[in-house]
Formats: C-alpha cells, structure tokens, sequence
C-alpha cells in the first residue's frame, strides 16, 4: 500500500531579484504512513510551510518528487487535490464578512461539491467544531480559536483524506488548543492522515506518532517524540531537587557528566546531562551518598532535543 | 458531478458569493450614487445647447460609464483582494480553475454597474421629463445584454492583469477616461481623429455606444454586425483574461509568490 505521503530528494529553491537564492527544501526524503500524526519541527525558515505548500499543490518543487497517496503532486495535481485538506490557520485567508457557513457554502462549490452535500455537511462539521451556534455570525466577529475552527472545517468539508495542518494551533489559549487536538484524535480515528507543521513540542509530543525535525530544509531526525532522547545517541540525564547550587557545581565537575541546568517549575530542580549510561549511575550513586533522595533517571524531552539538534540561535532565522 | 455542471456550479456560487459580500459592503453601490449625477450634468449641456441630437446619449453615457466602473474598479480587484486577504493559497489548492470563480464573482459586480442604465432612464424621465423611448427594442436589449457579457469578459482580463501587475493602482486610475474616449462613451468615435478610429474598434465599448445610440434612434440596420463584434470582443477579453489567470497561478506557484500580498 503506498504511504500517505513519501517524498525523495525533494528540493526547492526560491529566487530573489534573479541573483540571490534560498534553499528552502534541501533534498527532503519523508514518509507519512496512513492514519498516522506527524508532527513537522523546526525553527522559522526550517522548511516546513513550503513541504507543506508543495504537498498541497499550492508550490511547485524546484527538484525531488513528492506523492500524496500515490499520485504525483506535478502530474496529477487535481487528484492531489481532491485527496488533501490544507489548513493554513491564522487570522487570515477566509471572508470575513460572511458567515461561517456562507463561508463553507462556498468553498464547498470550489470541491465540486452540489448545495445538498455542502449544506449538510457544512452543518455537521459547524456543530463538530463547536460553532453551531455561531454559524450564522459573520466571520470578522470571531476570535482566534473561532478562526482556527472554521479553517479546519474548511480543510474537512470535501473529506479529505490527507490533512495538512500549518500550526493550526498557534495563538490559541490552552483550553481551545486542547479542544483542537481531542479534534484532530478524533479525525485520526475515522482514518484520516495528518502532517501538521508545529512549534510546539507539547502539542507534537501529545499528539504525534512520528515528529521530523527539519532545518534549513534538510530533515535532522525523524521518530517517535515518546523516544526522543535516544534522538541525541546515548545521551541520558538525572533529575534532582536540592536547594544547594553548589551541589550542582560538584556534579557538573564529576566524569561523564555533560552538563547541569537548572529546570524550570520547581524551586532547587535541577538536571544534569550524562554522556552514556555509566555516567547516569555515577551521577545517582554520587546524589545518594549525599542524601539527595529524589534524584531520578530523566529522558530528555522533546523541547530538549529539538534545543540541541537546531541549536541556540535565538531570534536569528 | 463534473465537465460544464460542475464548472456552472462554481460559477453560480461565485455568483452567490459575491452577492453576499456586496450586500455586506455595497461600495459598488457608489456607481449607482454616480450616475443619476452623470445623466444630470450631460443632459443639462445637451438641451441647455438644443441639442435634441445627442439627448440619446446623455441618457446611456452613464449606463456604459457604469458598466466600465464596475469592471476597472471593483471587478479588476477581485483576485488582488483575495490575495490580500490569504485567501489565494486555499484557493489555488482546490480542483476547480480559479478563473471561474473570477468570471462569477465578476459578472455580479457588472450587473450592478448595469443597473446605471435604468438608473439614468429614470434619472431623465424624472429630473427632465424627457422618457428615451427606444425606436428598435429588441435590438437594444440583445446590445445591452452583448455590452454586459463583454464586460464580464473584459473585466475577468482586468482582474488578471491587475494581479499580474505591481501597479494595479496606477493602472486602475489611469484606465477611465481613455476607455470612455476610445469607447465612443462621451463623444461619437467618428468624432474622434482618424487615427483613433482602428484602435476605437478593438474596444467593445465603441461597438456598443454606436449600436445603443443607433437602436435608440431606429438607425440599426446593421445591428446583428455589432452585436456580433460586441461578443467576439468580450469572448476574446474572456479567453485571455482566462488564460491569464492561469499563467498567472503557474507562475505564483512555479515562483513562491502564492502567499504574497
């Protein structure tokens, strides 16, 4: 059975003022296997929006192949089309003016769907996203989430049957992020395949099956986010609680031990890096011959390795 | 469901689309606003001078004024703004050609400007007391639908050059008054320097003055000619306005200026 989604060397290349280029995509292998999330990481700039342009027909790739359930996303562009849901997200990009579902009445005639079919689903999918009762508001009086909802009924409306998401839950509070996420479960359970562009490494760990990291267009890691730690080779770490910065600096000087920071939340947490697993034991034998009852093996998060792979570079992109 | 249903389809949603966003903000409104006031000023010359002879034209100047209005200033825009307002990527990444969207939406905003028409009959039957009978009507009402469709196909042109331009705004300010020249709209094209005339008649809007005026007058013999040279115009603007579009979506998606504003 063919993936869901499965590019080779996919590559492409934006031009500017004819001299100046940017790599965008770096020769990209990825497969997506049906029914599954796959979380797509990386900083600004990484890539990920323009995979996701290409997978939705919206970009054309500069070199490589790229194919959504089979089909080529060159050759059968209107296939790909039919097949896919593109959810873009954001403040922008529906018509404000309109109702919600003047909104998806619409873009169900751009399905080929007939009024029948897109009414009724149009209805179903409102209530779905819990805008049933603000269907017939105009879009301009919506908040965020409201916005974000609607896209995703959008990108539902024609059944699609490979969703791709583009940080689609980016300036929503918790809450409705939550809601957003039990939604997409719920989509994953009817059969449906997502890729889904992220920054956030809860979300990505939470919902995911597979995440890939990418930077400057070239994929770093790819895997389950659960076993992300084994992401940075043998790298382990030890959590601990104690008051005393001082303990940390002794830790930090012990062999095998790669580093000591201090971990955000709780007061006197710390974790310390170890190089392999002998430095983990010398590292929890040493905190227990000094009383330190809580120290802990830890795995690495996600945040971490993705902190690691990409590297500080703050607000530079 | 596909082939022309499908393709009508879309159309008649785009149609329905656009009346939902006019009724929302029915800026085209203004041309309506606009034209008793045309009708107005040119009458008031026409007979202030005498001039019986070109009372025809006073009242169907602002109708075309209207319909060209419609098509330059808020027809042209339609993809522009849908490209503003990130509506463009969506858009593109469905199965249906973009330019039948912009034929529909395109064709409600032209049936507004044609509303001038009546407006401008009114405007003169009520202002003045002088009510245009029209000598040949069904000659004049096969040109007033010709002259609408033709807009349609030179509006649909319009929307994609304006997209394909980086200066849309310069050329939807500047492109009024030369139509209304070159169209025959305020003065009669044979009026007009020889030199004008072959350009006047590649412009559909010459074709339908002439024939209005003459059908008015019961001086259209020739009416099937120019109803014909109206269509073939506006099924020219059409065709290429289509094929325009299209290029243009190859060339935003070949290049990376999809999502672009």
């Amino acid at each position: 059975m063919e993936a869901a989604v499965h590019t080779c060397r996919l590559r492409r290349v934006y031009a500017y003022r004819r001299r100046d280029t940017v790599v965008a995509l770096d020769d990209l292998s990825l497969t997506v296997d049906r029914n599954e999330i796959h979380g797509l990481l990386g900083p600004n700039g990484a890539g990920k929006t323009t995979l996701i342009k290409i997978l939705s027909t919206v970009l054309l790739p500069s070199g490589g192949t790229a194919r959504v359930l089979g089909h080529d996303v060159v050759a059968e562009t209107r296939d790909v089309r039919s097949l896919v849901g593109l959810v873009l997200g954001g403040d922008r990009g529906l018509y404000d003016r309109l109702t919600a579902r003047r909104n998806l009445l619409f873009w169900g005639a751009l399905y080929k769907l007939d009024a029948r079919t897109t009414r009724a689903r149009a209805g179903a999918l409102l209530e779905r996203v819990g805008l049933g009762e603000r269907a017939d508001d105009p879009v301009e009086g919506y908040s965020r989430g409201m916005r974000q909802r609607l896209h995703l009924a959008r990108g539902l409306l024609h059944e699609p049957r490979v969703l791709f998401l583009d940080e689609p839950t980016s300036g929503l509070d918790p809450a409705a992020a939550a809601a957003f996420r039990r939604l997409v479960l719920d989509l994953r359970a009817e059969g449906r395949t997502f890729l889904l562009a992220t920054h956030d490494m809860d979300e990505a760990t939470a919902l995911c099956d597979r995440v890939t990291l990418i930077d400057r267009g070239r994929m770093l890691l790819s895997g389950e986010p659960a076993r992300a730690g084994r992401f940075l080779g043998d790298r382990e770490c030890v959590d601990y609680t104690d008051p005393d910065p001082a303990l940390a600096d002794a830790a930090a000087a012990l062999p095998g031990v790669v580093d000591v920071e201090r971990r955000d939340g709780a007061p006197g947490a710390w974790r310390v890096h170890t190089a392999d697993r002998d430095g983990t034991r010398r590292v929890l034998a040493w905190l227990l011959d000094r009383d330190v009852l809580t120290a802990r093996r830890g795995e690495p998060t996600l945040e971490e390795v993705y902190l690691r792979a990409v590297g500080d570079r703050g607000m530079t992109v | 469901m596909s082939g022309p249903h499908a393709a009508l389809r879309v159309v008649w949603r785009a149609v329905l689309l656009q009346i939902a966003l006019s009724r929302r903000r029915p800026e085209h409104a203004l041309i309506l606003l606009i034209a008793p006031m045309q009708t107005t000023t040119m009458l008031a010359l026409a007979l202030t001078e005498d001039r019986e002879d070109v009372v025809a034209n006073a009242v169907l100047a602002p109708g075309l004024i209207g319909l060209w209005v419609a098509a330059l200033d808020y027809a042209g825009r339609v993809v522009t703004e849908d490209r503003w307002a990130g509506r463009f990527s969506p858009m593109i990444a469905t199965p249906v050609p973009l330019g039948l969207v912009v034929a529909g939406r395109v064709a409600t905003v032209v049936l507004v400007g044609a509303a001038a028409f009546a407006e401008s009959w009114l405007a003169a039957a009520l202002a003045f007391g002088r009510v245009l009978t029209v000598a040949d009507p069904v000659p004049f009402a096969l040109a007033i639908t010709a002259t609408c469709l033709a807009t349609v196909g030179t509006a649909t042109l319009i929307s994609a050059v304006f997209v394909m331009s980086r200066a849309h705004e310069v050329l939807q300010n500047s492109l009024g008054y030369p139509f209304y020249i070159l169209g025959g709209i305020l003065v009669p094209v044979a009026a007009l320097p020889g030199w004008l005339h072959p350009f006047s008649r590649v412009v559909f809007l010459s074709w339908s003055a002439e024939l209005l005026r003459d059908t008015v007058r019961g001086d259209a013999s020739d009416w099937p000619r120019s109803v014909a040279a109206v269509l073939g115009l506006g099924a020219a603007a059409m065709a290429a306005g289509l094929w325009l579009t299209r290029r243009y979506v190859d060339r935003a998606r070949r290049e990376g200026t999809v999502g672009h504003a």
